[in-house]
């Protein structure tokens, strides 16, 4: 096993320094006073190192205006998904009823569909028909019930031991308490990845907010940031510098939540606490 | 899972039930709309120097007219902006003026229904034509209307950085560029010298609005003014059309200009020693790069005041949605006037599309020696092609393009009159 | 996706009536607990899909509101030009190498690195925050990081010396796509192990403990204990993959500067962007969009035959 540990530590060891090395890249790049692609590059030199990619960022953002409307339209959207992705999950996987196929159908239909698709259509919905332009709910609504998260939380709901619904409904619990008390708690992981995902969807996104936003103070962080990429990039130093700094200020956020929450994505052993 | 596939067939069933009631929708404005006056909403373009241009327009406006105040707001440059006119046309929340309007576009927002005819106002026509001159032709709609105001032009040329010509040895002054021989020599010059790693670099990629900053410059300029598309046929392919098509394959076959996307700007990271571009990129040079500019190359070497080349204009709608056009139209009149024009060309760089420009504004060129030039090159431009199928006529042209001259594949001729059989069907419907 | 739940392993004692009565319950039950996603999907999606469906059987454009103008009806004559359209077909065909090697590689990669990942003890955290990096960064920074790497002076090339390809990676027509498939599965991969990792969560470790008193090695234990016990979540994550990768567009659009080289990296999504968007022709747009969506179900439906089938 001493030679399998040693194996499994490498493996893992290349896997992590493929994954942080672009992002270690982005960061050192948008320290850069000139652009440097040699392989010098990618450690940092005193010389050419600076800040002023994040204080023109700053000069020209309101991060925290920006930070705060992304926090609502992403904070909507989780708290929307989790309710009602998780009741739907619910229903699709542990109750049976006719009709559950086609609803798991309509929610996989949903995501098989590209955006680019229905785009302008659902525009021409949200702007005129229901009069949202230029408001928080014109950037929540189409986001509000990840389907994705639908479907992972059908999936997890799946795999719980069939046993314990039929002795809590024995018990007397009602499908309510059944889903609150016994299944929430015992998919708390896939919780988190629900959470997380949702999170990072209207984190990330640029399109739709930006179709629906012309107010500098309505727009979330990632719409903010793109319009700054495309106007500053070309009269600043170092616009590339300019762009990834950018996407730092983006990630940073996430990166920060993410750390701080990431004991709990794995909770302890599941089986421990059911029998089979 | 029998029931999943029913419902898909239900749901597009559906689909074809609710779009039956897609149709409607309010009337059209009515005429009074041209003549309605009030508050209205504009937008500028949100590079610093057009934000601050715009909002002091914005701003001298407003406190003249209490009544009728503006609320200006910015839209990226580039062309996420046409996609987000377009679907506010298709919503009704276009805003009243666009300042920053790309011609490319006009033609399938007027098929949309999106622009006010400039015409149908009383003095719509003579305003834009007593601005603007001939060159306003150019602007004018198959129906011979204006739905776009000729605001302003970049008009293209070769930039070069003067230190990198002589570090390889070239004229930094008077670098001899004119021909397309002599154009080569100097690039290839450059690479040999290692001054640069590529004597120029035009972006290689497969966008349509690419085709406007490399080979409609020069096609310009070799076939003295002509756009790519005449009275519904192509003209692109040419005699001149195969000499610039030509002449860039040679660029690209030697390596003398990459055929990689670059991050940022090449020339002002020194990576290429020439660009070709307008004067608004001026402003991202400064403190950078040691530039001089040049009109572009032709075949026989013309003199430069025999160069066409493209414009890059960027001009102003006026928009259907618009409750108060009487005054948009007012407004728009305000923010093309000799003064705000002035106001334009001094904080932005850009050539307002006015006749006589250098002698409207003598002291800004008798300053800026350097605009000059540009100043010159403005007064002969040549536009991409109007109607609803400009888009659709450049990605063919671009499609061909890439194949043929950047990655050098097949027969340059024959590329070519493919393309332009095409794009005679586009035309044609 | 197991075709119905069974009802559990039950009901001996309970006489049938109560049965009945619960099933029922439970059939409004599901539709209640349904409804809130229901009406969502009914609201946001259902009136844009219809749309674009019409759409794609005329030739259709937008039209500020209250315009009125002439739609020809096309009926099928947009699927057909689709059919034909030599950049719809590469663009179709581009998508399915883009599948066959993103989909399987992030099968395999993740489940792997889930369980490492799983059964490591020592900086557990680090790991799985650098493992989530690319998935949480928006992509139009990290295709910048990509660009710089992978062109060709980048620093891959470099340290490649003369293996380095030329033309370079995302400009070469044979190695657009496959660079793009390798970086949508990078930039992806933590999702799918998330999905892993909360999957492995519910193998019983007794299976494992079984197992290593049998003198399983590792591959053994992984293969007889890890790959069955995660089925379902394999299915979905090859679901996932499919789906995402059907509808590419940010990757080719930003990477390779709209599809190039010569349309060798060009996906159907981003057709219909350039048709539909840029240049006018939503019907036609929508027409090569349907077609996506009912090649993308047909992949996704074999998909699940196959994984049903072999469980």
């Amino acid at each position: 096993m001493r030679v399998g540990t040693v194996v499994r530590g490498i493996l893992l060891g290349l896997g992590a320094f493929a994954f942080l090395f672009p992002f270690y890249y982005m960061v050192i790049g948008s320290l850069q006073r000139e652009p440097d692609q040699t392989v010098a590059g990618a450690f940092p030199h005193p010389a050419n190192l600076t800040f002023a990619n994040y204080a023109t960022i700053n000069d020209r953002v309101n991060l925290l205006g920006s930070m705060a409307n992304s926090g609502i339209f992403a904070g909507a959207v989780i708290v929307g998904t989790v309710v009602f992705g998780a009741l739907a999950g619910y229903a699709l996987a542990i109750l049976a009823w006719r009709g559950r196929g086609a609803v798991f159908a309509l929610a996989l239909l949903v995501q098989v569909v590209p955006f680019q698709l229905l785009m302008v259509p659902l525009y021409v919905m949200i702007a005129r028909n229901y009069g949202l332009a230029d408001n928080y709910l014109g950037i929540i609504l189409p986001f509000v019930i990840n389907s994705t998260a639908v479907i992972i939380f059908r999936q997890y709901f799946l795999q719980l031991p069939r046993a314990i619904f039929e002795a809590a409904r024995i018990d007397g619990a009602s499908e309510w308490q059944v889903l609150t008390r016994v299944a929430l708690p015992l998919i708390r992981p896939a919780l988190v990845t629900v959470v997380l995902i949702t999170f990072i969807g209207p984190w990330n996104e640029f399109l739709w907010p930006f179709l629906v936003t012309k107010r500098a103070d309505m727009q979330p962080l990632a719409v903010s940031l793109a319009n700054y990429i495309s106007n500053v990039a070309n009269s600043t130093a170092n616009p590339f510098g300019a762009l990834l700094a950018g996407a730092v200020v983006l990630a940073a956020p996430v990166v920060v939540l993410f750390i701080a929450f990431q004991r709990y994505f794995v909770a302890s052993d599941l089986s421990t606490g059911v029998k089979e | 899972m029998h029931g999943a596939w029913k419902v898909l067939a239900a749901s597009m069933g559906l689909g074809l039930v609710l779009s039956g009631c897609s149709g409607g929708g309010s009337p059209a404005p009515a005429n009074s709309a041209l003549t309605a006056h009030g508050p209205i909403n504009i937008w500028y373009s949100n590079n610093e120097q057009e934000v601050a241009w715009g909002k002091a327009m914005v701003e001298a406006w407003n406190s003249a007219h209490p009544d009728e105040k503006i609320d200006g707001q910015e839209i990226p440059a580039g062309k996420t902006s046409e996609e987000v006119i377009g679907a506010a046309i298709t919503a009704g929340t276009a805003p009243c003026l666009v300042f920053n309007t790309a011609p490319s576009a006009v033609g399938q927002f007027q098929r949309q229904g999106g622009l006010v005819n400039l015409s149908s106002f009383p003095d719509g026509a003579s305003y834009i034509e007593a601005r603007t001159a001939a060159a306003a032709d150019q602007y004018k709609a198959e129906d011979g209307g204006y739905y776009q105001l000729p605001w302003k032009s970049n008009p293209v040329m070769i930039f070069y950085n003067k230190d990198l010509f002589a570090k390889a040895g070239l004229d930094p002054d008077k670098p001899n560029l004119s021909t397309f021989d002599d154009f080569l020599a100097a690039a290839r010059k450059i690479k040999s010298s290692g001054a640069a790693k590529y004597a120029i670099y035009p972006a290689p990629t497969s966008e349509f609005f690419q085709t406007q900053f490399d080979f409609m410059p020069l096609y310009a300029a070799e076939s003295g003014g002509k756009q790519i598309v005449q009275d519904g046929k192509a003209t692109f392919n040419d005699a001149s059309g195969l000499a610039v098509a030509n002449f860039w394959k040679t660029i690209y076959s030697e390596g003398l200009a990459g055929k990689e996307t670059v991050q940022g700007d090449a020339f002002a990271t020194k990576i290429s020693a020439m660009a070709i571009v307008g004067p608004w990129a001026i402003a991202s040079y400064k403190g950078k790069v040691n530039w001089g500019a040049v009109p572009v190359p032709t075949s026989a070497g013309k003199p430069a005041d025999q160069i066409y080349t493209f414009s890059d204009a960027k001009n102003v709608g006026l928009f259907t949605a618009c409750k108060n056009q009487g005054t948009a139209w007012d407004v728009l009149k305000f923010a093309t006037s000799t003064d705000q024009d002035g106001k334009l060309l001094s904080t932005t760089g850009q050539m307002p599309m006015r006749q006589d420009l250098q002698k409207a504004y003598p002291d800004f060129f008798a300053k800026n020696t350097a605009y000059k030039q540009f100043g010159d090159q403005a007064a002969r431009t040549v536009e991409v092609p109007g109607g609803p199928h400009t888009v659709e006529v450049l990605q063919t042209l671009r499609d061909a393009y890439t194949k043929a001259v950047i990655s050098g594949e097949g027969d340059l001729q024959q590329a070519l009159n493919d393309a332009a059989s095409k794009v005679d069907n586009i035309l044609a419907g | 996706m197991t075709s119905a739940v069974a009802p559990a392993a039950t009901t001996g004692t309970r006489p049938v009536s109560e049965h009945q009565r619960h099933r029922r319950r439970q059939g409004v039950l599901g539709w209640l607990f349904s409804a809130p996603y229901l009406v969502y999907v009914a609201v946001i999606f259902a009136y844009p899909l219809g749309f674009a469906i019409y759409m794609s059987l005329y030739d259709y454009f937008f039209t500020a509101p209250g315009v009125n103008v002439v739609r020809p009806f096309l009926g099928v004559r947009n699927y057909t030009r689709a059919l034909t359209d030599p950049a719809v077909q590469r663009a179709f065909l581009n998508v399915g190498e883009f599948l066959l090697i993103n989909v399987p590689l992030t099968v395999v990669l993740s489940l792997v690195l889930a369980t490492l990942l799983n059964q490591v003890v020592h900086a557990r955290a680090f790991l799985r925050v650098s493992y989530y990096l690319p998935y949480l960064t928006a992509s139009v920074a990290v295709v910048g990081v990509w660009l710089f790497l992978f062109s060709g002076s980048g620093l891959v090339n470099q340290l490649l010396g003369p293996l380095a390809p030329n033309p370079s990676w995302l400009v070469n027509e044979r190695l657009a796509m496959p660079s793009i498939a390798l970086f949508v599965t990078w930039k992806q991969l933590g999702f799918y192990i998330l999905l892993y990792l909360a999957a492995l969560q519910n193998v019983g470790k007794e299976l494992y403990e079984a197992a290593a008193t049998d003198g399983a090695t590792w591959w053994q234990s992984f293969w007889n204990v890890t790959v069955p016990g995660v089925r379902s979540a394999t299915v979905l994550v090859l679901l996932l993959s499919t789906i995402v990768g059907a509808n590419l567009f940010t990757e080719p659009y930003l990477l390779t500067g709209g599809g190039g080289p010569n349309g060798a990296s060009a996906s159907p999504v981003l057709v219909m962007y350039q048709q539909g968007i840029e240049q006018g022709k939503p019907g036609y747009a929508a027409a090569i969009g349907v077609l996506l969506v009912a090649f993308t179900l047909i992949i996704a439906w074999l998909q699940n035959r196959f994984g049903s089938e072999r469980g």
